[in-house]
């Protein structure tokens, strides 16, 4: 099937396979920043922005996406706050989760500008970091609502 | 600032490494524990798809990093998942097809799968014969014990420990169980290989061992080390997952099958056949005088290595030599063993066998202290090593700082002012000895190149040496370069294990720079730490270099539902001196958060040799909120040398937890410490009986 949607801000088109996820559409389509890990939705190392919405790639069909927009940390300005913020953190270091985990704190400070440490861990409970980077990207969240504010 | 191209996804993994004209793989796996391949049906398999079958690897021989006993495919299976054909395909969705299409037929044998039980000599025999690799990672004297599954047996034999007992006023023992753990990477193990047209083999893997793998491969096909070239991408999490051999063979085979390059990427659930944690039964009997000297230990221990060696021998030896803790123990005993059964193979992980006796023997000493009526504190305090104190090995001891982590670590969680809900442990680990590092740098625009072999698995070590050399040469560590590791370009290291290349590395790059600031355009180091054990009495140099650390836990416990409540788990880590802050400071918190999953919850489970939850569903791993607990501390001292961080800060969480619910009476012998496994101690409490492992082992 032809799909034609909005990637990272661009008019975009690829042709979905039958059964075909969108993880692998998205690899295909060059976008390698998105990663498969669990493959059944629960570690975020695929989440991408559809819409306004986060989702695991892994559990969504490409041909889902046709008519809307997608986000990967790709589309992402260099000066996005929370681009900004996890660099500024230090919070990474394999690097693999981190694309997941920047899209999904997007969406997360969209829905709570003002969002505490506690709340923000318990957000991220479906982001799974093994390198156990998560003070840190706990507190690139708060630094990256404090940058989010002060932009508006 | 500049974005972290970590934060952009733009760092290339080996899952991301291409060639031209690449078919893609997939394996055929064995659904019994242990058989013979009576057959193998591929006439349901689509046309233009490769099958690689045992006849055509009969000419590779058997490898195995310590010991030769794996074949790269299995004509008889030694666990469920063991693989016994591959495929390769132009996609990998048609890969997939094809080895599901696959109809492998087995003719079961005998299994064992546990390690007491495989011990036996009326056990099933999982292999007949065992030959002591000629790979440089068989490097200290590896003893099998003919005609049992035992490939390797270790012993320190360090005073009289059992006039040491006649001497002592109390003895407490007991048996302490670890299960398998997987590393979870989250980037999978992903290869792709190729021969060249002039014949050499050119891969493309994860791996923390790349001259142990060139090495591998070079023997596995014939060919000379220089015609065999592995290039390592940065690692998406490896924790020993990537170690020594894995799948590189196969692939490597089927590109010889098919003259075409062959990539494979392991399915997730691939990954909880491929490795994992050493399972360990660990006896401890410990004696002291009634003023609280220790004099006596003896230690037993069972390191499950599954249906292969791997590093299995190299395990089981360094839990055998950290059982003595950090600890003046006159006669000391330990007899460490590695024995296969018919589970997946287990090889190295952070703490690489440590984590295991450390768990048993901290959790001793408070067993100890509570007999002797002593605080777990006092205990530790009066015992520990000192500068000129010999170890249970015979090596003179420099540079401990046990008695200031320990107090710093004790002081984090207010342990002093009440020890109620508080336990501590106190973690002394070796660094790869003997093994020497070399690297090379070289002028290149208005900065330099660094060439070497230690890989890049997020520990940062990249970071870590440009800043070192930027040091040296006084520049900005962004004009210094790293690239990949690339045997053809790269000097021999030993591997990037047991913590030791920042320190390692450093002094060889302290010798480059200078050699370069000399010379103008390159400068060349190597440096190399020399000891080894003998394998009959452990007498020797363990480790040139000891990382140290204690733990300290506060928490208390949901009596209705088991459940733990962490207050506080503080690590106190002795850094020597801190090279790149903020990538220590992660490597602490990551192991530390390893060590959480290690002691709340982490098992890989089995059903008669079948791993029941290969999915990060069943499996868990820590989480953001599981890690609001964790704080640590690193140790610097002035002119200190630089201390590796990458695995010292696991061992102490599962033993500083068990100690703390010891505090309240509640006793735990066993990992994870689940809820259900708390309220079986609860209940114990309430009806004290002695400790069931114990009453076995005396009769």
């Amino acid at each position: 099937m032809r799909v034609a949607f909005v990637l990272d801000g661009a008019p975009a088109e690829l042709e979905a396979g039958e059964g075909e996820m969108l993880v692998d559409a998205l690899r295909a389509a060059g976008r390698l920043s998105v990663r498969e890990t669990c493959g059944i939705g629960v570690c975020g190392a695929c989440a991408v922005i559809v819409d306004d919405e986060p989702v695991s790639a892994c559990l969504m069909l490409a041909a889902q996406v046709d008519g809307r927009s997608v986000t990967t940390v790709e589309g992402l300005p260099d000066d996005d706050p929370v681009l900004q913020a996890f660099t500024q953190a230090h919070a990474a270091q394999c690097g693999w989760c981190t694309p997941g985990m920047v899209l999904t704190v997007k969406a997360m400070l969209a829905d709570d500008p003002q969002i505490d440490r506690e709340r923000a861990a318990e957000g991220l409970g479906g982001n799974l970091c093994r390198c156990g980077s998560y003070s840190r990207i706990l507190d690139a969240v708060q630094l990256a609502a404090e940058l989010t504010l002060k932009e508006d | 600032m500049r974005v972290d191209p970590r934060a952009r996804g733009a760092v290339r993994y080996s899952v991301d490494a291409d060639m031209p004209g690449q078919l893609h793989a997939a394996l055929v796996r064995s659904t019994v524990a242990h058989g013979v391949v009576r057959g193998i049906d591929v006439s349901g398999v689509a046309p233009g798809v490769t099958v690689l079958l045992p006849e055509d690897v009969a000419d590779l021989p058997l490898y195995g990093c310590q010991i030769a006993d794996q074949a790269v495919l299995a004509e008889r299976p030694r666990h469920a998942g063991d693989v016994v054909a591959a495929v390769a395909a132009p996609t990998p969705a048609a890969a997939r097809a094809a080895a599901r299409a696959v109809v492998v037929e087995v003719d079961e044998l005998p299994a064992v799968f546990d390690a007491l039980d495989a011990a036996r000599e009326e056990a099933p025999l999982l292999h007949e014969g065992l030959s002591v690799s000629d790979n440089d990672a068989a490097y200290f004297g590896i003893r099998p014990v003919a005609g049992t599954n035992i490939c390797h047996r270790f012993r320190i034999r360090h005073g009289d420990v059992e006039a040491g007992f006649a001497a002592a006023d109390v003895v407490v023992e007991g048996t302490f169980r670890t299960p398998a753990a997987a590393h979870v990477p989250m980037e999978p193990h992903a290869t792709v290989a190729r021969f060249t047209e002039d014949g050499r083999l050119e891969v493309v893997t994860g791996t923390q061992t790349p001259f142990n793998m060139r090495m591998e491969l070079a023997a596995m096909f014939g060919l000379d080390e220089e015609d065999v070239r592995i290039v390592v991408p940065p690692m998406g999490g490896s924790f020993g997952a990537k170690t020594f051999t894995r799948q590189e063979g196969i692939v490597a085979a089927l590109a010889r099958k098919t003259g075409r390059p062959v990539k494979l990427v392991l399915g997730r659930s691939e990954e909880f056949l491929t490795l994992n944690r050493h399972p360990s039964i660990v006896h401890v009997r410990l004696g002291a005088t009634r003023t609280g000297d220790l004099v006596a230990k003896a230690v037993t221990c069972w390191a499950d290595t599954g249906a292969y060696a791997d590093c299995g021998p190299g395990v089981a030896q360094k839990m055998g030599f950290a059982a003595p803790g950090p600890y003046r123990i006159p006669n000391c005993w330990v007899d460490a063993h590695a024995v296969y059964t018919n589970t997946p193979p287990n090889g190295a992980f952070r703490g690489y066998g440590a984590m295991q006796s450390i768990w048993a023997s901290e959790r001793t000493m408070d067993l100890l202290a509570a007999r002797l009526g002593t605080g777990p504190l006092e205990l530790r305090r009066r015992n520990l090593l000192r500068d000129g104190d010999a170890y249970a090995t015979g090596e003179a001891m420099h540079g401990t700082c046990f008695e200031e982590l320990l107090d710093r670590a004790a002081a984090a969680v207010g342990y002093e002012h009440d020890p109620a809900g508080k336990g501590l442990c106190l973690v002394m680990k070796g660094m790869q000895t003997p093994s020497r590092a070399s690297i090379a740098i070289e002028r290149e625009g208005d900065g330099y190149v660094i060439r070497c072999a230690t890989t890049e698995m997020g520990q940062g070590a990249r970071r870590s040496l440009a800043l070192l050399a930027a040091e040296r040469l006084g520049c900005r560590p962004e004009q210094i370069r790293v690239p990949d590791p690339d045997t053809d370009r790269v000097p021999y290291d030993t591997r990037t294990t047991s913590s030791r290349s920042t320190f390692m590395m450093a002094g060889a790059l302290a010798e480059a720079c200078e050699a370069l600031l000399e010379d103008g355009r390159r400068g060349h180091g190597t440096i190399v730490n020399d000891g080894g054990l003998d394998p009959d009495t452990g007498q020797g140099v363990a480790s040139t270099h000891w990382h140290q650390a204690a733990g300290a836990a506060h928490l208390e416990v949901d009596e209705e539902t088991g459940r733990v409540r962490l207050h506080r788990v503080h690590c106190a880590v002795y850094a020597g001196r801190v090279v790149n802050a903020p990538g220590a400071a992660l490597q602490n918190e990551g192991s530390m958060t390893m060590g959480l999953g290690t002691a709340l919850f982490e098992s890989v489970d089995f059903n008669e040799g079948q791993v029941t939850n290969a999915n990060l569903s069943d499996y868990n791993v820590p989480t953001a909120r599981d890690a609001a607990a964790l704080t640590h501390e690193l140790v610097e001292r002035e002119g200190a040398p630089i201390h590796g961080l990458g695995e010292t800060a696991l061992p102490p969480v599962p033993a500083a937890i068990g100690n703390a619910l010891a505090s309240l009476g509640i006793e735990l012998y066993d990992l994870p410490m689940t809820p259900e496994r708390v309220l079986e101690a609860i209940d114990r409490r309430a009806a004290p009986s002695p400790e069931p492992d114990l009453e076995a082992r005396r009769r």
